[in-house]
């Protein structure tokens, strides 16, 4: 087909377009972002299909699915993060105590109040855009890194909080739109979820608001003198983030079932927020993919690739090591992150594309 | 009354730890210009390193902490020089990061080092020092005074260089400006590495302190401390080095004054809520005055 | 009272930002329609062409190969016949030399054989043109027998389809003219309705000042105190419409404050800065916050360029009219199809400004490798793309180099003409301010020293003293 449609622009002297070689879909899947973020939605409901059903254990073993849930899980809060200090400039590490509310709106509506996960996750929004708020008010008067610490502080109050109202939290399993959603099918709901912030993020980056934040980063007098309102971009920005912790709260909830918050280690302390940060930094702080495969980096290696090695399932220790030595890696080569480190390597390709060419069929080739 | 006293001698320790951290940390923002979020874990890897000298040794306390100062000076001066100065695009975000990723470097590295087990640990002074008052009975640990004179010393002592040494000027004209103070002569790259390697040696003494009182280690036993020296940097002011550590002393004190507050009021149900309300006050204060307590007002030009 | 009318006025205010949002977007949009459904038509006119041409194009194919067949083989036949006649030609030629020679040496008669020879060739000729007409004989018979199959159908099929496509161009014009027209009355519609309810909120907030024909700015006993320090006492100045004004002044004169109370960045101790904006009111630029100045027509440039560096010059462009876009944040989520139409429409514009600056070619360029010379063409760009009616210009000759300069004056001189906007700017570089000012306005520690032409301000006595007297010490 594609072949007699060639013969025909050939015939009446014209080239083909680009986009008209293939079909609708096919061009909406394969040469759109949009349909890029859906395929991976896609590739995630296949992997997760063949990893709870065991069908093939030696490539895709039972455990992944838990690890690619819970490090999706985190993209959530990495793709906000992303978007509060890649876009907007902003940089906060009050991530661990947002992604708290996520977990505790979990626990008081799905688990005490017997409601459903929909329920759960409007009230986690809810209750983040009110500590967005607050803190985008913050940023107005404090920047830099005393915003910094400031979010650091409002995080512990939150943990306090947590812990004192509540230590230990769970949820059981519980149905949706009529299935039982257990444990091991949260990657389901993660990944659609993903693909839906993926996609949020996506458009309001390509949009007025996104250019807007970038104008702010880069110089808030040229912001206002521009027309945009700091206050109203700043607030938006951490209403954002905020959200997006919480709706990973959420997530990481139905994935785990049960945290505890007093754990110095555990997911509400500052050593979240730090990871959170240090996945961002090693997708490259201005990349949606970046921000899931950082994530990936933090959360997911250690269970799904790390542990198949025997060295590393002897001394699992060894691997928080080499997670550290990445993130130190990165940051003093590679300061795009990943994201950068792969478009360097594409230009790479092409020029040895283009050399071997040369050395195939002469210099000039055209 | 003698409730009242308990608790204030209770404070003593926290009160020593979060004031030594606070003062590393000031010492490394101020030379560095970044908050070093690794400090509670290498102070950690020196208590780890007393308690390893102690035990497999047989040496008294006295002298295993020299050992650990030395290790996490010695850890401090290499996050310097070998990571800080290599890095060719390292701003001050990259800095942060790093350390968080020394966190990593640090955690994994421990068990590693010394094994799984969470090593146990002596006080410096053994026995209670017990005394009655109308009301009742006052006892705390003799440790504490012991601990607070070796802080009191210690800070005196770095106080003291700041304000009159020549190494001390130095520090404080880096402060200020780090690139006028390499044009005057000064060769801030050993400041720096000496400000890293006194800040990693305050933190193990205030570590091994922690752990003397608690009779335990743990790696992340430090991280409520170095968040606390946070808070207090800002709540003190950063521009300043008085400030941040009076605000540390304050911080602890002032939880344990709510949660007697709260049980002298017949509420000790409350008492979980000391640390909101401590750090509560601490955000209020510093969002209407963003500079800290004792900071001064650096004007802004546009 | 008063507090309760003020906000009220702010909100007949806001009321009236959205309605203008609007009425400019509706304007846009009925510029832009005036080629959108060419390309429409264009587009499905030669779909349909291609949808034909499918089908006949094999048809087409075939026939005109077959035609090409049988020249080709005409002429390679008959080339393969005059070889061959060529050497019989030769041959002949040859052997009658000879004898002639023989006879000649014999001295014997020879001029039969130059007869007999001239038959024999003429014979040869004579068979070459029955060859050919043997040969098109073959190939008119080839034709025939496959066009019967081909070439028919392909004409018949090719001249229905030129019949169809002009009845379908026509059709398809009618039915667009009649879908412009009735989109086009439907904006019209809108522009009037939105027109009566800006009037109507007009109405409600009264002018308060009026100001001269001729003048666009006025700024009467402008104050600006930090703490002690009176950076501006007392200024008071008038910029005229399309004029370029300049303000010039040594170091710590407070030329930039001066720009930074007008643009609001600093709240002015007192004075009063009243504006002509763009839709011709005089405002009050002390009722307005810091962001809402662009939308009263002031756009400004600054001294260290202040472009977002990460992404694309047209983008930049785009980052001023962040305002102007009538679709909210939700909109901007989903992507809706009303923010692609929108973006479409002011991407067209930044083009138009670009081609006009000459920048068309740095598009797509990311702002961050850019000569400086660029980028300062860039920033007043994009205080053009904000409808702006004053651009106030801090200092746009720092860090240019001669050829540079005399461009951006160049460039100042043909926007003030072209989009009739007027210029304020704060310059050091002397050259540049008696080349294209109009008006200079001398300071000297927040105070005037003197206004006038430059050719007055040259002559000024004050002037020489506070501002060129110190380079004479020196």
């Amino acid at each position: 087909m594609k072949k007699y449609l060639n013969k025909n622009y050939a015939l009446l002297g014209k080239t083909p377009p680009k986009d008209e070689r293939f079909t609708k879909v096919a061009r909406a899947l394969f040469f759109n972002p949009i349909g890029h973020y859906i395929l991976f939605g896609v590739l995630c409901y296949v992997v997760a299909y063949l990893a709870t059903n065991k069908i093939i254990p030696d490539l895709i073993p039972y455990s992944l699915q838990s690890s690619l849930a819970i490090s999706f899980s985190f993209a959530i809060a990495s793709i906000g993060f992303c978007l509060l200090m890649g876009y907007s400039g902003l940089a906060s590490l009050g991530t661990g105590g947002f992604i708290g509310i996520g977990s505790y709106s979990v626990h008081y509506v799905m688990y005490q109040a017997e409601l459903p996960l929909p329920v759960a996750i409007v009230a986690a929004l809810l209750v983040a855009a009110l500590i967005g708020v607050v803190v985008g008010f913050i940023s107005l008067r404090i920047e830099g890194i005393y915003l910094v610490i400031l979010t650091l502080g409002l995080s512990e109050i939150l943990r306090n909080v947590y812990m004192v109202v509540e230590d230990k939290i769970k949820v059981k399993n519980f149905e949706l739109f009529g299935t039982l959603i257990k444990k091991q099918h949260s990657l389901y709901i993660v990944a659609t979820l993903l693909v839906v912030v993926m996609i949020i993020t996506h458009n309001i980056i390509n949009s007025p608001t996104g250019r807007a934040m970038l104008a702010m980063k880069n110089s808030t007098a040229a912001a206002q003198a521009m027309g945009i309102s700091l206050i109203k971009y700043r607030l938006l920005a951490f209403v954002i983030c905020t959200m997006y912790a919480a709706l990973s709260g959420v997530m990481i909830m139905i994935t785990i079932r049960s945290i505890q918050a007093s754990n110095a280690s555990g997911y509400y302390a500052l050593i979240t927020s730090l990871n959170i940060l240090a996945a961002v930094i090693i997708g490259g702080f201005k990349s949606i993919w970046g921000a899931v495969f950082g994530s990936f980096v933090m959360y997911g290696m250690q269970t799904a690739i790390l542990q198949d090695i025997p060295f590393f399932a002897e001394n699992p220790e060894f691997i928080t090591f080499i997670s550290g030595a990445l993130v130190i890696i990165v940051v003093m080569f590679f300061p795009g992150g990943l994201a950068q480190l792969i478009l360097e390597l594409k230009a790479k390709v092409k020029v040895w594309y283009k050399k071997i060419k040369e050395g195939i069929y002469g210099k000039d080739l055209g | 009354m003698a409730y009242f006293l308990s608790t204030l001698f209770g404070s003593i320790i926290p009160m020593c730890v979060t004031a030594l951290v606070t003062m590393a940390i000031t010492l490394i923002f101020k030379t560095s210009f970044t908050t070093n979020f690794a400090q509670g874990v290498i102070s950690a890897f020196g208590a780890y390193v007393v308690s390893s000298v102690m035990t497999s040794n047989g040496l008294s306390i006295w002298l295993a902490l020299p050992a650990g100062m030395l290790v996490s000076m010695l850890i401090a001066i290499v996050i310097d020089v070998g990571i800080f100065r290599r890095g060719r695009y390292v701003n001050a975000l990259g800095k942060q990061i790093i350390t968080m990723g020394l966190i990593s470097i640090v955690v994994g590295a421990t068990p590693l080092v010394f094994g799984i087990v969470n090593p146990g640990f002596t006080p410096f002074v053994k026995g209670l020092i017990s005394f009655d008052l109308a009301d009742g009975n006052v006892s705390f640990p003799k440790n504490s005074l012991v601990c607070m004179a070796m802080t009191i010393v210690v800070i005196g002592a770095i106080f003291v260089l700041l304000r009159y040494s020549k190494w001390g000027l130095s520090v404080r004209a880096t402060a200020s400006n780090e690139y006028v103070a390499g044009m005057m002569g000064i060769n801030t790259h050993v400041v720096t590495a000496v400000s890293w390697g006194l800040a990693g040696a305050i933190g193990a003494l205030a570590a091994t302190i922690n752990a003397s009182s608690g009779n335990t280690v743990n790696i992340y036993f430090m991280t409520n401390y170095q968040v606390f020296a946070f808070l207090a940097g800002i709540l003190g002011g950063f521009s300043t080095f008085h400030g941040p550590v009076i605000a540390a002393l304050m911080i602890p004190l002032a939880n344990n004054l709510v949660q007697y507050a709260v049980n002298v009021m017949g509420r000790p149900d409350l008492t979980g809520w000391s640390m909101v309300f401590v750090y509560g006050i601490a955000l209020v204060i510093i969002f209407f005055k963003p500079q800290g307590i004792f900071g001064k007002k650096i004007a802004k030009k546009v | 009272m008063a507090r309760i009318l003020a906000k009220k006025n702010s909100l007949t205010q806001k009321n009236i930002i959205k309605l203008r949002k609007h009425l400019d977007f509706y304007r846009e949009e009925l510029a832009s329609l005036e080629g959108k459904y060419d390309e429409k038509l264009d587009k499905k006119l030669n779909e349909f062409l291609i949808k034909g041409n499918r089908k006949i194009a094999k048809l087409a194919f075939e026939a005109c190969n077959k035609e090409q067949y049988a020249e080709a083989e005409f002429e390679a036949k008959l080339q393969k016949y005059d070889v061959r006649s060529y050497m019989k030609q030769r041959k002949l030629n040859h052997g009658i030399a000879k004898k002639i020679f023989k006879k000649a040496s014999k001295g014997e008669p020879f001029g039969y054989l130059l007869v007999s020879r001239d038959k024999k060739m003429r014979a040869l000729d004579k068979k070459r043109a029955k060859y050919i007409e043997r040969l098109e004989k073959q190939k008119a018979r080839f034709l025939e027998k496959n066009s019967l199959t081909f070439v028919v159908p392909y004409n018949r099929k090719k001249a229905a389809l030129e019949n169809e496509y002009f009845a379908l161009k026509a059709k398809l014009e009618a039915e667009y003219t009649a879908k412009l027209y009735k989109e086009k009355s439907k904006i019209q519609d809108k522009i009037i309705k939105n027109e009566k309810k800006l009037s109507k909120a007009k109405h409600k907030i009264k002018a308060t000042h009026t100001l001269p024909d001729d003048v666009l700015l006025e700024v009467k006993g402008l104050k600006m105190y930090f703490g002690g320090l009176k950076a501006v006492d007392d200024l008071s100045f008038n910029v005229k419409k399309g004029e370029i004004f300049g303000l010039i002044g040594p170091n710590g004169a407070g030329k930039t404050t001066v720009f930074n109370c007008i643009t609001r960045f600093y709240n002015a101790t007192g004075g009063d800065m009243y504006f002509e904006n763009k839709y011709g009111e005089v405002v009050d630029l002390r009722s307005f916050k810091v962001h809402d100045i662009i939308l009263q027509g002031i756009g400004r440039t600054f001294q260290n360029i202040e472009l977002v560096k990460e992404v694309s010059v047209m983008e930049n462009l785009l980052v001023a009219s962040t305002r102007s876009y009538k679709t909210g944040f939700w909109g901007h989520v989903f992507a809706t199809p009303s923010l692609k139409k929108e973006d479409k429409m002011l991407r067209a514009k930044a083009m138009r400004i670009l081609r006009f600056m000459g920048l068309e070619s740095y598009a797509g360029w990311y702002a961050m490798g850019l000569p400086y010379g660029i980028l300062k063409k860039v920033e007043i760009a994009r205080a053009l793309m904000a409808d702006a009616k004053l651009i106030i210009m801090d200092e746009p000759a720092a860090g240019l180099n001669d050829s540079e300069t005399a461009e951006l004056t160049e460039t100042i001189r043909k926007i003030r003409d072209e989009f009739g906007v007027t210029i304020l700017l704060v310059e050091h570089d002397m050259g540049l301010v008696m080349n294209v000012c109009d008006t200079v306005c001398a300071i000297s520690f927040g105070q005037m020293l003197g206004i006038g032409t430059t050719e007055e301000i040259q002559k000024n006595e004050a002037v020489q003293e506070a501002y060129l007297g110190v380079s004479e010490e020196e």
